[in-house]
C-alpha cells in the first residue's frame, strides 16, 4: 500500500444555476493574456450539447484517454513509437475553429465615427488576426439549449438512441461545469514526449513545466476532456493549475470560492497508488467507478492513518482527510460520480448528478417524483457519469429524493418514515447540512502550508533562507522521489 | 581571405551553433519550443509538415554518409566512386525533390494564410530565407553535378572533416563550383541564427520518451 494525498473537487450539479461566475473568475485570474484568449480552464456547458471544444466527448474522433489493448492500458492516440511519428502533424489535434475564434469589438468607431444618418456599429474583430470577422461560434454557444440542432449531435444522446424526448414540453437540460480533473492516471502526462507534465507528489495537482514544454502538443489530443490548451503566442501548452498558489495557502480554487450556487466542495482524499493502474485497466468500463472507490482509502481507519503517517503524509493532511467533505460525498455516501470514467484516466473531480422537474406527461400522476419520472433521462445521465450503468444513477437520485422526503417530513413535524436506502436519519441530516446549507467552512477543508512532517520541518530548520528552495529541494536530506514506484522522478527542478 | 572564409567563418558558425544553443538553453529555456502552428492552420500542414520533416531527416542522413564517411572507407566496402555517385544522385535526388516540395508547400502555407501571419516573426523570415537557400542550392548543386564531374568527396568532405579534427585545410575549397560555395555560406548562416530561432527544436527530439514510464510524479 503506497498512500498518496490528492486534492479533489466535487460539484453538486443539482445546485448549478449555469451563471458562469466560475468561468469568468477563472478567466480573469489565469487566461486573460495574449495567446490564451480562447482558453477556458473552467467552462460551463449546457447538456445536451456538443460542448467546448466541439464534440469533445466523441472519442472516435479525438482519440482521447486510454484504451485497453490485450488487457493492457494504451493511449487511444497510439503506442509511443506510433505517436512519435505524429510529431510533425497530429491528425487528432483540435485547432482554433474547434474551440472558437476569440473576438473583440471595434469600440473606437463608436467614438470616432463621423456624423452619419445611421448610428455607427462596433463590428467584431478577431483577437487572433485583428481582421474583421463574422461570429459563428463561441465558448458557450449552446447556452440554455440555444439552437437545438447541435444538442441533437451530443454523443451521449446518440448512444442511448434517438427515442429520447426532445418534445418541446419535455425537453430537458442540465449544466456541466468542467475543469481539469487532475486524474490519477492522467493521459496528458503519459503523452508528453518531453516529460514536461507531472503530477505533484504532495497534492496530486497536474502541472505543465513551462520551461520543459517543447510544444510537441501531444497532450492536447491525449486528454479526453480536452482540458489542455495550446498557447499560440508562447507556443507551449497550458492547463488548469487547480489554483495551486491558493491551495498552498489553504484557500479553495477561485472557481470554487466564487461559486454563487455554493455547489463546489474541495478536500483531501487518500488513495492507494499501487492500485491505480489496475483500476484504470478494469475490463468492464461500468465497473471502473466501483473500483475507483476501492482505491480511495478511509482515513478514519487507524491502520490507514498510521500507514499514511509512516509514509510521510503530514499530520495536518491526515486531519484534513478525516474532515474532508469530498470524502463523505464520494466514498461515505457514494452520491458523487466521476465524469466519463470509461476514459480510464481515473478523474478526481466528481459530480453529484442533478435532479430535474417531473416529465410533463407524468405530471398529473406523480405526487413525489421518482428517478424515472424526472425530465433528464436516467440513461442520459448514465452515459455521462457511470459509463452507461443506469443502476448507479438511479441509486444516487433515489438517495437525493430520500433526503428531500426526509427533510419535508421533518420540517412539517411529521413522523419520518423508513427509507429504502442504507442511510439513516442521522446521515440524511448530515447530507442536508452539507448539500443544502453548504457553509463555506464545511465545503472546503484544505490543509495550508508546506506539505512536510514535523520531523522534516525540524530537520530543515535553519538550513535554507528565503532565496533557497524549500523542503526537499536543496539539502537533499529529505526523502526524494522515493515515494513513487515505477515512475520517473522528472530530472528537471 | 580564404583563411577567413573557409576556416574562421565555419568555426564561428559552429561556435554560435553550440555555445549559442547552450546559452539559450540555460538562460531562456522557457522560449525553447517547436513553435508548432498546427493549432492555427491544420489543413495544409497535413501533407507539408511530415513531408518536409521526414525528407529533411533523409537528407541529413545522406549528408552524414557523404561528408563524414571518407571515400576510402566506402571503397574498402567495395563501393567505387561511380556506384556511390549513382546512389547519392538517385536516393539523394528523390529525397531532395521531397524536401524542396515540402519546403515550398510550407512556405505557401506560411505566407498565404492570415492565421499564419500572427505566428511569423522576423527571425522566422530570416530562417526561411537561409534555410530555403541552403535547400535550393544543395538540390541545384546535386542536379547540376549529375554527371559527377565534381567529386565533392575529394574536396568538401575532407575539408569538413579537417575542420572537425582542428587541422583545417582551406585550400581544398578554393576551386569548388559556385553552387556549392553558396550552399556552404548559406548553411553557415543557418548555423549563425540557429540558437536565436525556432530551429533549436531539432535538438529536442524526444528519444528518451521511448524509455520513460507513463506517469511522472515530481516532488518539489
Amino acid at each position: 500500500m503506497k498512500i498518496k494525498a490528492q486534492i479533489s473537487m466535487v460539484m453538486n450539479l443539482d445546485k448549478c444555476i449555469g451563471c458562469h461566475t466560475c468561468s469568468i473568475t477563472c478567466k480573469n485570474t489565469w487566461t486573460n493574456r495574449e495567446g490564451a484568449e480562447y482558453m477556458y480552464f473552467n467552462n460551463v456547458e449546457t447538456k445536451p450539447g456538443i460542448g467546448y471544444p466541439k464534440h469533445w466527448e466523441d472519442q472516435n474522433r479525438w482519440k482521447g484517454g486510454w484504451i485497453l489493448k490485450d488487457g493492457k492500458l494504451q493511449l487511444a492516440t497510439g503506442s509511443k513509437g506510433n505517436r512519435l511519428m505524429k510529431l510533425f502533424f497530429h491528425p487528432e489535434q483540435p485547432e482554433l475553429k474547434d474551440y472558437f475564434e476569440p473576438w473583440t469589438y471595434d469600440y473606437e468607431t463608436l467614438i470616432h465615427s463621423k456624423r452619419k444618418n445611421n448610428q455607427p456599429v462596433a463590428r467584431p474583430r478577431s483577437l487572433i488576426t485583428k481582421e474583421k470577422m463574422e461570429i459563428e461560434w463561441g465558448p458557450n454557444w449552446e447556452d440554455d439549449l440555444a439552437g437545438g440542432n447541435t444538442a441533437r449531435a451530443d454523443v451521449n444522446l446518440q448512444k442511448i438512441g434517438q427515442n429520447i424526448a426532445l418534445d418541446f414540453h419535455d425537453i430537458f437540460m442540465k449544466y456541466l461545469p468542467r475543469l481539469c480533473n487532475h486524474c490519477l492516471n492522467p493521459a496528458c502526462v503519459a503523452a508528453c514526449p518531453s516529460g514536461a507534465i507531472y503530477k505533484r507528489d504532495e497534492d496530486g495537482v497536474v502541472l505543465i513545466s513551462q520551461d520543459v514544454c517543447r510544444g510537441w502538443r501531444h497532450c492536447v489530443p491525449a486528454c479526453p476532456y480536452k482540458k489542455i490548451y495550446y498557447n499560440w503566442q508562447t507556443n507551449k501548452a497550458e492547463k488548469c493549475v487547480f489554483c495551486y498558489p491558493r491551495l498552498e495557502n489553504g484557500l479553495p480554487q477561485i472557481c470554487a470560492d466564487t461559486c454563487v450556487g455554493r455547489m463546489r466542495y474541495v478536500g483531501v482524499l487518500l488513495y492507494d497508488m499501487d492500485k491505480v493502474e489496475a483500476v484504470a485497466s478494469t475490463e468492464n468500463p461500468q465497473e471502473i467507478y466501483d473500483n475507483m472507490l476501492d482505491v480511495l482509502l478511509d482515513p478514519h481507519d487507524p491502520a490507514v492513518a498510521k500507514a499514511a503517517k509512516e509514509q510521510g503524509i503530514p499530520d495536518n493532511w491526515i486531519k484534513a482527510a478525516k474532515e474532508s467533505p469530498v470524502f463523505r460525498l464520494i466514498k461515505e455516501w457514494q452520491i458523487a460520480l466521476p465524469l466519463h470514467a470509461e476514459y480510464r484516466t481515473v478523474p478526481m473531480v466528481w459530480y453529484v448528478p442533478p435532479m430535474s422537474p417531473i416529465l410533463h406527461k407524468d405530471a398529473a400522476s406523480v405526487h413525489f417524483p421518482e428517478a424515472e419520472a424526472m425530465r433528464i433521462p436516467v440513461a442520459y445521465l448514465a452515459q455521462i457519469f457511470s459509463a452507461g450503468n443506469e443502476d448507479v444513477i438511479r441509486r444516487v437520485l433515489n438517495t437525493l429524493l430520500d433526503l428531500r422526503r426526509y427533510m419535508q417530513q421533518r420540517t412539517r413535524g411529521e413522523a419520518t418514515t423508513e427509507f429504502d436506502t442504507k442511510y439513516g436519519e442521522h446521515t440524511l441530516y448530515d447530507m442536508y447540512r452539507l448539500l443544502g446549507i453548504a457553509k463555506y467552512r464545511d465545503r472546503y477543508r484544505i490543509p495550508a502550508g508546506v506539505n512536510a512532517t514535523q520531523e522534516e520541518k525540524r530537520l530543515h530548520q535553519g538550513v535554507g533562507g528565503f532565496s533557497d528552495c524549500a523542503f526537499g529541494g536543496c539539502s537533499g536530506s529529505a526523502p526524494s522521489a522515493s515515494g513513487c514506484n515505477g515512475c520517473a522522478g522528472g530530472g528537471h527542478e | 581571405m580564404s583563411e577567413f572564409v573557409w576556416v574562421a567563418l565555419p568555426y564561428l558558425a559552429f561556435t554560435f551553433l553550440v555555445f549559442g544553443s547552450a546559452v539559450r538553453y540555460t538562460v531562456s529555456e522557457r522560449t525553447w519550443t517547436t513553435k508548432s502552428s498546427e493549432f492555427l492552420e491544420k489543413k495544409q500542414l497535413r501533407i507539408a509538415g511530415p513531408l518536409f520533416h521526414f525528407a529533411l531527416l533523409l537528407v541529413f542522413l545522406g549528408h552524414v554518409g557523404g561528408i563524414l564517411v571518407p571515400q576510402e572507407v566506402t571503397e574498402m566496402f567495395g563501393i567505387d566512386e561511380h556506384l556511390y555517385h549513382m546512389g547519392a544522385l538517385y536516393i539523394g535526388g528523390v529525397a531532395g525533390i521531397l524536401l524542396v516540395v515540402g519546403f515550398l508547400l510550407l512556405m505557401k502555407r506560411r505566407f498565404t494564410s492570415v492565421y499564419m501571419k500572427v505566428n511569423t516573426s522576423s527571425m522566422d523570415v530570416w530562417l526561411f530565407l537561409f534555410l530555403g537557400l541552403t535547400i535550393l542550392t544543395g538540390f541545384a548543386g546535386t542536379m547540376l553535378n549529375a554527371d559527377g564531374a565534381f567529386n565533392y568527396r575529394e574536396y568538401i568532405g575532407p575539408w569538413f572533416r579537417s575542420l572537425l579534427i582542428m587541422q583545417p585545410k582551406p585550400e581544398l575549397m578554393l576551386n569548388i563550383p559556385m553552387m556549392f560555395k553558396v550552399h556552404m555560406f548559406s548553411w553557415m548562416a543557418v548555423c549563425f541564427i540557429f540558437p536565436f530561432s525556432r530551429l533549436v527544436h531539432c535538438l529536442s527530439f524526444p528519444f528518451l520518451y521511448l524509455w520513460r514510464s507513463a506517469i511522472v510524479y515530481r516532488r518539489r
